[in-house]
């Protein structure tokens, strides 16, 4: 398969490694990635029906 | 989006927020150790007032928001800052923050100076705890959210950090159940009767930095740089699983993934304004998204600059050019 990634030693991913819509993991592997690859140093995106809200609110 | 592409970012969204959903505890001892302290130190509005006065209001045209990806340390973006004659706000993620002042972005040449953090966990603490933090600190206006660990916070205080509050929104959606409303509430009740501004966070502090410079500090043209949301090629799998972290906890934590099956988790995405490739994470896709959504969701008088110069963010709204070809135009 054609790939447009450098040949490297230290990582070795193909198109046909990379997530599409025939590739479904579990809930649970999904969120033990997510885990372990450092989500811990993240927030959250808020969501709101109010959308003007998820710009942000000057006074709360 | 595309409908696929929705599904796997409103499932991303949902694995975020539940796990910061396990430091729910957390934020709320945090608040109640914070809440005295709130009460007596500024809010983030006030930089509004007091740093735009007409004197500086030309100074204040443009920022730039500096995130720790790869490019930073690939383009030398740092060094060529570090040299410039730029007179515009510098808004400093806190993870970087260390690292930026050891490269001479200190706010002794920069007084726009402001770093802002997100995180409620207690391991951003080694942030500020550093020789140099406490060499510049009383220079630097410090922005951190009602439930930023109290001994975070204390530390940047122990520094000079000029503390200002603001909330992170998290839940108010909710309504008066929420921890944002009775937070809000509770910091109402005393000094700050008009409240705080609440940060749309986008789910991580370079984003809640882009959202600072211009829904605070209401700067008009924002520039970004080590904003990759994305790998290269080249870059190791220990890199990439731990997100270039040093910390022992991720670096441990990378070695224990799947490689193969988290390679399938990866994306690659073509960036046609800068005609490379970037592979872009599920964490890096989270963040990316988010940004992307929210800048063309940004106001009109708004411009975002791109100029990381690597990594996957383009699209509405978003101009890219380089370091250098920003310094020249908003020095």
């Amino acid at each position: 398969m054609k790939t447009n990634f450098k040949k490297s030693e230290n990582i070795k991913i193909d198109e046909d490694e990379m997530i599409d819509e025939k590739r479904d993991l579990t809930k649970e592997e999904f969120e033990e990635f997510i885990h372990k690859s450092g989500a811990k140093g993240s927030f959250m995106v808020y969501r709101s029906t109010k959308k003007d809200e998820e710009l942000g609110i000057d006074e709360l | 989006m595309k409908s696929k592409d929705k599904e796997i970012n409103d499932a991303l969204e949902k694995t975020m927020k539940g796990i910061l959903d396990q430091a729910y505890d957390e934020m709320i001892q945090n608040f109640s150790l914070n809440l005295k302290n709130i009460w007596k130190e500024p809010s983030a509005s006030i930089i509004s007032n007091d740093d735009f006065n007409e004197n500086d209001f030309s100074k204040m045209q443009s920022a730039i928001v500096i995130g720790r990806g790869p490019s930073i340390k690939k383009k030398k973006h740092l060094e060529l800052l570090a040299k410039s004659n730029y007179k515009g706000a510098i808004i400093c993620t806190d993870g970087n923050l260390i690292n930026i002042l050891e490269h001479g972005i200190t706010p002794k040449k920069f007084p726009m100076f402001y770093v802002i953090s997100v995180e409620p966990y207690k391991r951003i603490f080694k942030l500020f705890d550093n020789k140099i933090v406490d060499k510049y600190g009383d220079k630097i206006k410090g922005f951190f959210p009602t439930v930023v660990n109290p001994d975070v916070v204390s530390r940047a205080r122990k520094a000079g950090i000029m503390i200002h509050w603001f909330h992170n929104l998290y839940d108010l959606n909710y309504g008066k159940r929420s921890l944002n409303y009775i937070f809000a509430k509770m910091v109402r009740t005393k000094n700050h009767l008009n409240g705080l501004p609440a940060l749309q966070t986008g789910g991580n502090v370079g984003t809640s930095a882009w959202f600072f410079s211009w829904k605070i500090l209401k700067i008009k043209n924002v520039g970004l740089i080590g904003m990759n949301q994305g790998w290269e090629p080249s870059d190791s799998w220990e890199t990439i699983l731990s997100h270039n972290s040093k910390s022992k906890e991720h670096l441990a934590q990378a070695t224990n993934v799947n490689k193969k099956k988290y390679g399938q988790l990866i994306e690659k995405v073509y960036n046609p304004d800068l005609k490379s490739y970037s592979l872009v994470d599920p964490i890096f896709r989270f963040y990316r998204n988010s940004l992307i959504e929210f800048i063309e969701r940004s106001p009109k008088w708004l411009t975002t600059i791109n100029a990381t110069e690597g990594g996957s963010l383009f699209g509405k709204r978003i101009k890219q050019m380089t370091l250098k070809q920003f310094l020249k135009k908003y020095c």
